[in-house]
């Protein structure tokens, strides 16, 4: 069994040295006028760049551009489509962090790329493999109001997966080769399993050579851990921190899919027990017949201050490299 | 309910009363002088006067716009869970996290047992209250809301750093109460998105203001109430202070079904718009609102501390409280 590490999605754009802080800056200076559109996009080129250094310093063999670029998951994507408009804030599940809302206001289609150019900018600039990250379709549409006269709830969950579709097939034509779909919202609403796995469906039929990686977290994956194992995800990402028992269900259901362990808790500053992940972890592999599993944080790593963040990219390569040595 | 709460401490109130939710914008000499503090150009006494001339400014404002229950505006504070972990032993400042868009703040970190060192808001609620004759209410951050909006490196669960924050903030309660306070606010905007949790925030809430001779609030906003109500109710508070308009009303769907029996403290402006409502809008939503409500339970206020705001938004969006108030009493 191959251990390897990855990034789960975002990474701070912030920090404490002037270098760090050059993206606040440049957009603070936008809005007073004295900075170009241009001038944050080299800026965000600057600290996307920084944080690939400091995933590939850490030995992270899957790492992302840091979602720095995004104004918040759901409107950086939903703000791309025709017949969605950007709302006003609103918080983003249990976190002290606000998105804004998408509007559906008629037909959804995606008449641009979502991510691509962020993607290909990534690839040419990592030394590691780059993973795309898309909030799915499910969330998306969760997330958004929509106006009378649009498409109802279910529809809108389809469009937006036809548009994510076509992203994950620009993506895979790109040579991305593990793309995430991320389906927080679903924890939060399991009855409408049945209606995102068809939307993941639509998605996987694009994937090409592409895995797809399904990633679920800000709640307990518990009571959706064997249905999620029929889903066409070549990856299984999930969030450890909300439920004491998922390990333990993880550990007692025989399982083809690759898993991702959410085990790090992205959203605490805390340096979790090396013995006791591994120890977790250990029991889990046990029941995992897919020849490589990821070993990763529970969520994005933006909620945390960049040195924290910094530290748990440490820890995870620190783990990868423990659990590596046991296994010798 | 409340009214009797009001006559057992001796308080008289117009119906429909009067009142905000915490916070104002700053003036900008205040903004300037809290940069220059922090780029140690000024002493902590320049900042303090700046501070109290603030204050003074709110105080005054507040009574010429005519609302019954004052706040001192918060002009000491940056941020509502930041001000207290400063002043709160067991605490270290994190590093910068991202809010939305641009904006960062500093999330604390939970380093040791939390302990009350002493007054923390105390202080200022003097100091406003000695500015007016009308009573001012003072405003904490609630021990639920402070524990998820920290990081805790401390305690073994978020339970184990909720309570002993709940024992600490009842410590400056209690003091405030001594001093001569009758309206406590205990904030807790992070109730509303974990529901799983919310028997833990009654918890909590209850060791903050059990068997405390004081009128208490608590404000929650921007979260699925649908999913805590109404077992929000069992907040151990007199006043729920919530924000109605920003969502179009849509919580009075929740209060016909099942009535809200407690006071509420109801937002008839929206504070996250740089439009100023009319009175005329302002008095619509509120009538809305007594369709559902006893009209003897309902506060009048905005929707959320209007510090994002301009200083003449502030002010504008305060009159169409009063004026809505004034309209249906």
């Amino acid at each position: 069994m191959e251990l390897r590490t990855l990034t789960h999605g975002s990474y701070p754009r912030i920090g404490s040295t002037p270098e760090e802080q050059i993206l606040r800056k440049t957009i603070a200076q936008l809005d007073r006028g004295e900075k170009t559109e241009a001038d944050v996009h080299a800026a965000e080129d600057r600290v996307a760049a920084l944080a690939l250094a400091e995933q590939d310093a850490a030995d992270i063999d899957v790492v992302t551009d840091g979602l720095v670029r995004w104004y918040d998951p759901v409107s950086h994507l939903a703000g791309k489509l025709a017949g969605v408009r950007i709302g006003g804030l609103l918080r983003f599940f249990d976190t002290n962090f606000y998105f804004r809302q998408p509007v559906v206001e008629g037909k959804i289609v995606r008449t641009q790329p979502l991510v691509l150019d962020e993607y290909q900018w990534a690839a040419k600039k990592a030394v590691r493999p780059v993973k795309p990250v898309l909030t799915g379709p499910y969330t998306l549409a969760r997330l958004s109001l929509r106006e009378p006269g649009a498409p109802s709830f279910e529809a809108t969950v389809e469009a937006m997966a036809d548009a994510l579709a076509a992203e994950v097939a620009a993506l895979a034509g790109a040579g991305a080769r593990l793309i995430q779909i991320d389906e927080p919202a679903l924890l939060q609403y399991p009855r409408d399993v049945r209606m995102a796995a068809e939307a993941f469906g639509r998605i996987a039929a694009y994937k090409g050579r592409a895995e797809l990686a399904l990633a679920l977290y800000f709640g307990d994956a518990v009571p959706l851990y064997k249905t999620l194992l029929a889903w066409p995800a070549d990856v299984l990402l999930l969030d450890f921190t909300y439920s004491p028992d998922l390990p333990l269900v993880v550990a007692g259901e025989a399982c083809g899919r690759q898993i991702g362990f959410g085990l790090l808790d992205g959203r605490n500053t805390r340096l979790e027990d090396r013995t006791l992940v591994l120890r977790q972890l250990e029991a889990m592999l046990h029941k995992c017949q897919a020849p490589r599993a990821y070993l990763t944080t529970s969520c994005g790593l933006e909620y945390l201050p960049r040195d924290r963040a910094r530290a748990k990219l440490q820890h995870l390569g620190a783990l990868k490299r423990e659990f590596a040595g046991g296994m010798q | 309910m409340s009214r009797a709460k009001l006559q057992h401490l001796g308080i008289e109130l117009p119906p429909l009363p009067t009142t905000s939710v915490g916070s104002f914008p700053k003036p900008d000499y205040l903004l300037k002088a809290r940069a220059d503090f922090a780029q140690k150009q000024i002493a902590a006494d320049a900042l303090h006067a700046a501070e109290q001339r603030a204050t003074e400014f709110w105080i005054r404002k507040q009574e010429e716009l005519g609302l019954d229950v004052l706040v001192d505006g918060e002009m000491y504070r940056g941020d509502m869970t930041a001000y207290f972990a400063d002043n709160l032993a067991g605490f270290a400042q994190g590093g910068l996290v991202r809010s939305y868009g641009n904006r960062y703040y500093h999330k604390p970190i939970i380093t040791g047992a939390i302990a009350w060192k002493g007054p923390i808001a105390l202080d200022w609620w003097r100091y406003a209250q000695g500015l007016t004759r009308k009573p001012v209410k003072a405003i904490l951050t609630g021990a639920y809301t402070m524990m998820d909006w920290s990081f805790n490196e401390f305690y073994p669960t978020r339970r184990d750093a909720c309570l002993a924050l709940a024992r600490e903030i009842r410590k400056e309660v209690e003091a405030l109460i001594q001093a001569g306070c009758k309206f406590v606010q205990l904030d807790e905007p992070a109730v509303s998105v974990r529901p799983a949790e919310l028997p833990l925030a009654v918890e909590a809430m209850r060791l903050m203001t059990h068997d405390l001779d004081a009128y208490f609030f608590t404000h929650i906003c921007y979260g699925d109430f649908e999913r805590i109500y109404p077992a929000m109710l069992e907040l151990a508070v007199d006043n729920f202070d919530l924000e109605m308009s920003n969502s179009g009303l849509d919580m009075l769907d929740l209060f016909r079904k099942n009535a809200f029996r407690k006071d509420i403290s109801y937002g008839v402006v929206d504070v996250h718009s740089h439009v100023v409502e009319d009175s005329g809008t302002a008095t619509q939503r509120l009538q809305q609102g007594l369709a559902v409500l006893p009209r003897e339970n309902v506060w009048v206020d905005p929707d959320c501390g209007l510090k994002t705001r301009t200083t003449n938004e502030a002010i504008a969006k305060l009159g169409a409280v009063v004026a809505a108030a004034q309209a249906m009493r």
